[in-house]
């Protein structure tokens, strides 16, 4: 079961594995929100948390594939809970020590190979210096710095940050059907209309997302964004809003300048939605 | 870690210090957006009850409402990640128009510094759960701190300088050869005379206002100083002893008689270069000097002459043409009225051109709970940045979602007029999309050119 965890009414996916399965396997693309591990300090490639929209959770949920979830009210710890927190302390101590030991070992057997690899040269750069020196040659130091021991400083230990929760920490389930604090979206005209929308286009197999860069509700791909140009660009008419003529312009020259096509849905008669496509033919 | 909205940080390394974090205490601390962007990046890791956050705890612990939301630490991030400084905007620290009119802006900041490192905590707006400071904000801090200082005593240059100068003032008439300086007669009233400084400091600022108590009554009565009129046509001559109270102390004052020097004023001949006589001639065919008029030498003030000026409009308007005039439709301008065919477009325009900030100060403070968020500063100023000099940012930033409401003109007014003279751009964040819109300023293009 994917866990969505929910802040504020962003969703958030922020295991790697759920993330590709919401990808691969449901056909819904999200964003990436965080920095990327590898190189935090650029915004071309982001990393986890994946946040999904409003409608794409909604979807999940709606599907039975996954949960809302929320983190629960940290209480300052109760009696029973101060001994776990203890013992969670003492593990946690217990693997970094574990770590660093290992880390130790690890680049205590990485230095004995480089420098047996320089020995030979360490050995004459010590030789040339001493006869400098003027000193006699002495070879009982030289192995000597082999010997010695290494002590990693504690300083350079490597750390893991983990990215998601690692303790099973106290989550409860969000009510997607009711708003709340964490879910306001239910309910709401505007949300249910996009949802309804949203809907409609991922059962007839598109891929959608945000399509607030080009003036719109969603962008339409034909397979995964990232092989494909979006083709439409939808955009929702709640039914009996009035459509001013200048803003209809507006959307159809926006989309003919980026070559795609203005699709506007809003729920026709008898229920079923209705899909209008508009081109500017003259426009090439 | 401490509540909330405060991050303790113990390590004093880093050389994110340099631009971010602020000192509490004496505990070097970190905004929770800060924290957060640092643990991301891998530069430090944030321990809660001795047990280590990871990123997910990070950003549930650390983002709520009540300090920075999720849209909010994503723009922050982000720019982070380009490179530039981002600090959270404090409003009452943006210097006013007219303290940079001033130079009070530099002044404040470089004569405040021997306070800063010592006596109060930076950053106090994390006090509130809300952005709204609830202590003085340091550069506030610093300018009633600077004001009781020069109404202690004079020891700023700037109040000593001019403390200075309205001595040397007062002590001009005590020399009594005054060839031009206006002397006070002895029929002055001064109205109160405080020590110079704290008038002084009184008038500049708007926060220093608060913190001197000193009235602020004119120094001088104006109505009661008649100046003499030393001119040739009004031949004011004896002036008397000058008023012991404006004298300091060791200068004696004594009456003058100016008859002698009056007699040595203008004697020499003027003389003029070639062209400039030929320039005069030139001139005289089609100019006429006001002051040739006689109307005009027989008015002894500016009230005078503007009443004259305006019987002499209404004279001319008085021989109008009446088949212009009284008809239905009258012409638009008058001929002495404009100069070119681009004032004659003016007339009939039907847009005027407007600027963001018309009318801005006088808006009320509602602004539909928009606010400046941060303040935005180039990424090639990190090397000479300091916390608490930041200088001008290169723009400030409202984050919103973008679903939101589009902000009303009035609104728009209202953050420019509090950003003074920064542009504020609007950060719009739709579910991890980040998009910066800003209004431009242009001119609308005019046909005629003059």
């Amino acid at each position: 079961m994917i866990q969505i965890h929910v802040l504020e009414g962003a969703a958030l996916v922020w295991s790697a594995e759920d993330a590709r399965e919401i990808r691969e396997r449901f056909r819904l693309v999200g964003t990436l929100v965080g920095a990327l591990t590898r190189k935090p300090r650029q915004n071309a490639r982001l990393g986890l948390p994946l946040q999904l929209l409003p409608e794409e959770a909604r979807l999940l949920a709606e599907l039975g594939a996954a949960v809302l979830v929320r983190r629960t009210e940290t209480q300052p710890p109760a009696e029973g809970e101060e001994l776990t927190q203890a013992s969670l302390v003492e593990a946690y101590q217990r693997e970094l020590e574990e770590s660093y030991q290992e880390q130790q070992r690890l680049a205590g057997a990485e230095r004995g190979a480089l420098l047996a690899q320089l020995a030979e040269r360490i050995a004459q750069g010590r030789a040339r210096r001493r006869e400098q020196r003027g000193e006699m040659p002495d070879t009982v130091e030289d192995s000597g710095l082999l010997d010695s021991p290494f002590v990693l400083p504690r300083g350079s230990m490597m750390v893991q940050l983990p990215t998601a929760r690692w303790r099973p920490g106290r989550v409860e389930q969000v009510d997607w059907t009711s708003p709340s604090a964490d879910w306001p979206h239910a309910g709401r005209p505007a949300h249910e209309a996009r949802y309804r929308v949203f809907r409609e286009l991922w059962g007839r197999g598109y891929y959608l997302s945000g399509g607030s860069k080009f003036g719109g509700d969603f962008l339409v791909y034909p397979g995964d964004p990232l092989r494909f140009h979006a083709h439409y660009i939808a955009l929702c008419c709640p039914p009996e809003a009035p459509l001013p003529l200048h803003a209809l312009v507006a959307a159809t020259r926006l989309g003919t300048s980026v070559k795609k096509t203005l699709l506007l849905c809003s729920p026709g008669a008898g229920g079923a939605l209705a899909f209008t496509s508009l081109q500017w033919s003259g426009l090439q | 870690m401490a509540p909330a909205h405060h991050s303790l940080s113990f390590c004093s390394q880093g050389k994110f210090w340099h631009t971010m974090g602020f000192t509490e205490h004496g505990k070097q601390c970190l905004l929770p957006e800060e924290a957060l962007y640092l643990l991301e990046c891998g530069s430090v890791q944030l321990f809660y009850r001795d047990l280590p956050l990871s990123i997910q705890e990070a950003y549930e612990t650390l983002l709520s409402q009540g300090t920075v939301s999720l849209p909010q630490y994503q723009v922050f991030s982000h720019l982070k990640r380009l490179g530039y400084i981002v600090l959270r905007f404090c409003p009452s620290a943006v210097p006013s128009q007219y303290e940079r009119q001033l130079n009070l802006d530099s002044y404040c900041k470089s004569s405040g510094k021997r306070h800063h490192k010592r006596k109060r905590s930076s950053s106090p707006w994390l006090q509130g759960k809300k952005a709204k400071a609830s202590g003085n904000p340091p550069e506030s801090e610093g300018t009633p701190e600077k004001a009781s200082d020069s109404c202690g005593g004079p020891s700023h240059p700037a109040s000593e300088g001019s403390c200075l100068s309205e001595k040397s003032k007062e002590s001009d008439p005590a020399s009594g050869e005054g060839e031009s300086a206006q002397v006070p007669t002895d029929a002055v009233q001064l109205g109160k005379l405080p020590s110079c400084p704290q008038s002084q400091a009184g008038d500049y600022g708007k926060a220093a206002g608060d913190s001197c108590s000193g009235t602020h009554l004119p120094r001088w009565d104006f109505t009661r100083i008649a100046f003499p009129n030393m001119a040739s046509d009004c031949p004011h001559t004896f002036l008397p002893q000058p008023d012991e109270r404006l004298l300091p102390e060791n200068v004696a004052g004594r009456e003058a008689d100016a008859t002698r020097w009056r007699k040595l004023v203008n004697q020499k001949r003027e003389k003029l270069s070639r062209k400039e006589r030929e320039q005069r001639e030139r001139e005289s065919r089609y100019k006429s000097s006001v002051n040739a008029d006689r109307e005009v030498r027989r008015c002894s003030n500016w009230q005078e002459y503007k009443e004259l000026l305006k019987q002499r409009s209404q004279r001319r308007a008085g021989r109008r043409p009446s088949h212009l005039w009284d008809q239905p439709v009258t012409p638009l301008v008058k001929p002495y009225q404009v100069a070119s065919a681009a004032a004659v477009l003016q007339q009939i325009s039907v847009l005027q051109p407007s600027h963001i900030l018309d009318g801005a100060s006088r808006l009320q403070e509602d602004m539909e709970g928009m606010k400046i968020d941060f303040s935005v500063y180039q990424a090639d100023a990190v090397a000479n940045f300091k916390k608490n000099n930041p200088g001008k940012p290169y723009a400030r930033m409202c984050v919103r979602r973008f679903d939101e409401q589009i902000p009303s003109l009035r609104a728009v007014k209202q953050l420019t007029y509090q950003s003074e003279d920064v542009p504020v751009v609007f950060a719009l964040v739709d579910n991890g999309d980040i998009a910066f819109y800003s209004f431009k300023e242009f001119k609308l293009p005019v046909d005629v050119y003059h």
